[in-house]
């Protein structure tokens, strides 16, 4: 987590602003809400996380921002323009989920065809599937059908196909998901190098650990809702910096003590003791424990703090779904 | 293996069994059911000609063949090739088709006529059309006057002989009527494409021919009798002797008739007409194709004139649903 | 700017090279020539005529099978491509609804038009083999032929940009359908004696496409005369309502959630 991240007065390059969308299942059924008056922002150059559950409107929010579907009262735009707009899309790459592309053609051959349709010519074009072709790692493939494509294989031809056009802004629409290891990792590099590269990208997810890898700003939606939005680090302060220590052979009272002078949590497992503490004070926990004549079983450092944040936010989602009439109010925790 | 095996038993059952079942009948199959010309119109959806094609096939299947056109079949005939007719009413040849199958009745007749108009609507200047309708007309309904009006409009097209014009004078003449059917029968045989109905027309001119031979003798026996003040005893008396007013007598069977079929016929007095024939006919024609024919077309005027005296009585509408609709210019 | 053509061609094309995958485009195709080899067979039925059989059978299978063609491979152009979802990433780039809408509208074109030539090829070779005339009439009658599959490709386009496979096939079928029939329609309607239906019949035939005015196959069987301008003003009309159609699409299209 080295690499910078954008200041708050950067330019906002993805302006979402109270989009909601319902859904009629069919003629004469009431109409379904599926995004609540949700808004965000994404700065240029960073990184955006929008995360969530399943079936919490990510896609659907993805499908607004790429003009797939309309949203019933709100507005979105992307570099200033209108989403509904055609001519801004130049600037823009799109990930679907699972994408899925003409089988009968060869990587080259579909990679040529979205080059043409973004308006990369000539000789430019050939150059860019080419390295496209290179940077997915589809190079052994590349006159092969894509009928003959594992689904890794495909999400490559989908980072390539969005990156074509050398867009500014990148939309990924959870793009490790059927990936082993070794193509998730390629993925994020790819992700980091477009950040380096000075691009913006914006990636739907629910897997949080390549979001506390690589994402600057994160937005959490539940049930179409946004419940939290803000720096990655926000996540991360305090507990993020928490390490759970398990010690045996310690006296409660001494436990007691640790607890206290730490200001760690401190619980008694049977002859065992759990301690959460802050990174910072680890070191001098541990003196005082071993001095007191504690064992250490174990030290792991403590990093879920986002996935808690997610499942309180899921939690109070669901919640808040169970009794409507105070759905704007406080949320009950 | 298995599987070629019971493909092969599979066919082989289905066979069986099909075989079985009792085959689509003569009858059935001839008199299948035909859609209503108008409906299959609007439903063919711009398939019409193709269509047609397809009925005008089943109206060969029908007639071709040994079968008998009764009156019936004429009926289902007459639906098929209106039907035909109106899916694609450029069609050319089922128009005469009609005509020359559809003669087992008089309605049969009056049908073909109404479609032969509608061939002349189509086909202004196909004279065959007007031809075949003359022909109905002096054939088989008795109408000579009509007749002559067709033949007339059928002489001034391209094409048509240089003797029509003759032939409708003559009709109007109401004599000659055996000249008259010999030349339209020619006619009609030299235009016909369907062989079994060709070969109707050639027996019917064979019969002419020898009726022709006879009324020859028929003059001679008046000369004979002139001379000699008495009558024949025997035809060859014509011939015999110092009374003979013939050097020799005509053939008594058609000249065409093929070697295997002759039987060495005579000419004989008949003794209850008191009539020279021809042994080969054993009677004289009467009028055109055969007798049971003119008696057949004698027999529709009676009918229809007690059908109109029925009508006039009770005042209802008259039969002009089967006439040409350009019939009384 | 770009300008579309550059973006409506690769679609076009790739259009054209996904429907000539199709298996029942090849079906069809093999049922229509094996119908125009046929129909000589068909037409010895007939001791009269069989030229005039062979001709009518054979281009009756040509405008079947190519209609044929047209609508089954139509009806799934554009839903296909939304329940694939290969749509997304085509219209992620900088093409209009409008841009993808025509460029597969264009594509099926192509391919019909490719079979409907395929088939007037066997056409000529069976009209040649059996000695049958050809003469002018005949290509003016294919190229009306064309212009019809222009007509009901559009009507596929139109129904598939909004609805399933299923019920467009249903609709396009209607359309073609009705579409020979509007001018009974017509004359059924002005033979009422109610003034609504009269109206209600005129306004029909007007909004359906007149189909029928693209058929002229049978006035070239017979030899019949046919105009150029007859051919011009057919293939006009043919033009503007697709165009018309394409519109409508375009306009519904545009306004459609892509799920």
């Amino acid at each position: 987590m080295s690499h910078p991240i954008t200041t708050d007065d950067s330019r906002e390059i993805v302006r979402v602003d109270a989009i909601v969308k319902d859904f009629r299942p069919g003629l004469g059924l009431r109409a379904k809400r599926v995004l609540h008056e949700v808004s965000f922002a994404v700065r240029e150059g960073e990184i955006y996380g929008f995360v969530g559950p399943n079936g919490a409107g990510k896609t659907t929010t993805l499908k607004i921002l790429m003009g797939l579907i309309r949203p019933t009262s709100g507005n979105a735009t992307i570099l200033d323009c209108d989403v509904t707009e055609t001519g801004f899309r130049e600037h823009i790459g799109f990930l679907p989920e699972n994408p899925y592309f003409y089988s009968f053609l060869t990587a080259e051959e579909i990679l040529r065809f979205y080059a043409r349709l973004s308006g990369v010519g000539g000789r430019d074009r050939d150059r860019r599937v080419q390295a496209l072709i290179e940077l997915v790692g589809l190079g052994d493939a590349r006159r092969e059908r894509l009928s003959t494509y594992s689904k890794g294989m495909l999400q490559r031809v989908g980072i390539a196909q969005a990156l074509i056009h050398d867009p500014k802004v990148v939309f990924l629409d959870e793009p490790m998901s059927g990936l082993d290891p070794i193509g998730r990792k390629d993925i994020r590099d790819i992700i980091l190098r477009l950040k380096s590269e000075g691009k913006t990208v914006f990636m739907n997810t629910h897997i949080l650990n390549d979001v506390e890898m690589i994402c600057d700003r994160v937005a959490i939606i539940v049930k179409g809702r946004i419940r939290h939005e803000g720096p990655i680090r926000e996540f991360m302060n305090e507990e993020a910096m928490r390490s759970d220590i398990v010690l045996a052979h310690l006296a409660p009272e001494v436990a007691e003590q640790l607890g206290a002078k730490f200001s760690a949590r401190v619980q008694t497992v049977g002859e065992q003791v759990e301690v959460q503490v802050m990174d910072g004070q680890v070191r001098d926990l541990l003196k005082s424990a071993l001095e007191a004549g504690a064992e250490v079983l174990s030290l792991s450092p403590n990093r879920i703090s986002l996935e808690r944040i997610f499942l309180e936010a899921v939690e109070q989602g669901e919640q808040a779904d169970g009794s409507s009439a105070a759905e704007r109010g406080a949320p009950a925790c | 293996m298995v599987w070629l095996a019971a493909a092969v038993l599979a066919v082989l059952a289905t066979d069986a069994l099909h075989t079985r079942l009792p085959p689509s009948g003569g009858a059935s199959r001839q008199m299948g059911f035909v859609p209503d010309p108008d409906l299959a119109k609007v439903l063919s959806l711009g398939f019409g000609a193709v269509l047609a094609d397809f009925y005008w096939l089943q109206a060969i299947q029908a007639a071709g063949g040994d079968v008998r056109i009764t009156p019936e079949l004429g009926d289902h005939l007459g639906r098929l090739i209106d039907l035909v007719t109106t899916l694609n009413p450029r069609v050319d040849h089922p128009y005469r088709f009609a005509a020359i199958w559809m003669t087992a009745s008089e309605q049969n007749v009056r049908t073909a006529n109404r479609l032969l108009a509608r061939g002349i609507e189509y086909h202004p200047d196909e004279w065959r059309n007007y031809f075949y309708l003359g022909f109905n007309h002096f054939f088989y309904l008795l109408e000579n006057d009509r007749a002559a009006e067709w033949l007339d409009r059928a002489s001034r097209l391209p094409g048509a002989p240089r003797y029509l014009p003759r032939l409708a004078a003559r009709l109007k003449s109401e004599s000659a009527e055996i000249e008259v059917a010999a030349v339209f029968l020619q006619e009609m045989l030299n235009t016909s494409q369907d062989d079994v109905a060709k070969e109707g027309y050639r027996a019917a001119l064979d019969e002419i021919e020898v009726e022709q031979s006879a009324r020859l003798l028929d003059g001679a026996r008046a000369r004979f009798q002139d001379r000699n003040g008495r009558d024949l005893r025997t035809v060859e008396e014509l011939v015999a002797g110092e009374s003979a007013v013939l050097r020799t007598l005509p053939a008594a069977e058609p000249l065409a008739l093929p070697s295997a079929l002759r039987r060495g016929s005579t000419w004989v007095l008949d003794p209850v007409s008191d009539r020279i024939v021809s042994t080969y006919y054993g009677k004289r024609y009467r009028l055109h194709v055969g007798e049971s024919d003119r008696q057949r077309a004698e027999g529709w005027a009676e009918e229809r004139r007690i059908r109109e005296r029925v009508q006039g009585m009770e005042g209802s509408r008259g039969e002009t649903r089967h006439e040409p609709s350009n019939h009384d210019r | 700017m770009l300008n579309s053509g550059s973006r409506i061609w690769p679609i076009a094309t790739n259009t054209v090279r996904e429907a000539v995958r199709h298996r029942l485009l090849y079906t069809l195709l093999f049922f229509a020539v094996t119908m125009i080899g046929f129909s000589v067979l068909i037409a010895s039925l007939s001791y009269v005529e069989g030229e005039r059989i062979i001709q009518d059978v054979g281009l009756a299978s040509i405008r079947l099978f190519s209609v044929g063609i047209a609508i089954f491979v139509g009806i799934g152009l554009i839903h296909g491509e939304v329940e694939r979802r290969t749509i997304y990433t085509i219209l992620a780039k900088p093409v209009t609804r409008s841009e993808f809408l025509l460029g597969k509208f264009l594509g099926l074109l192509l391919t019909v038009w490719l079979q409907l030539c395929l088939m007037a090829i066997a056409f000529v070779a069976v009209s040649v083999l059996v000695g049958a005339g050809l003469d002018l009439g005949y290509v003016a009658a294919m190229l009306l032929v064309g212009v019809e599959l222009m007509v009901i490709v559009a009507v596929a386009t139109l129904f598939s940009s909004f609805t399933t496979p299923m019920l467009a096939a249903f609709f396009t079928l209607g359309i073609y359908a009705l579409g020979h029939l509007s001018r009974d329609l017509y004359s059924l309607g002005q033979a009422s004696d109610v003034p609504a239906v009269k109206q209600a019949a005129t306004l029909l035939y007007r909004a359906l496409p007149d189909l029928e005015s693209f058929n002229l196959s049978t006035q070239a069987v017979h030899g019949v005369a046919i105009s150029g301008a007859e051919v011009g003003w057919a293939s006009l009309y043919g033009v503007a309502y697709s165009i018309a159609l394409l519109i409508l699409a375009s306009f519904i299209f545009h306004r459609r959630d892509l799920e």
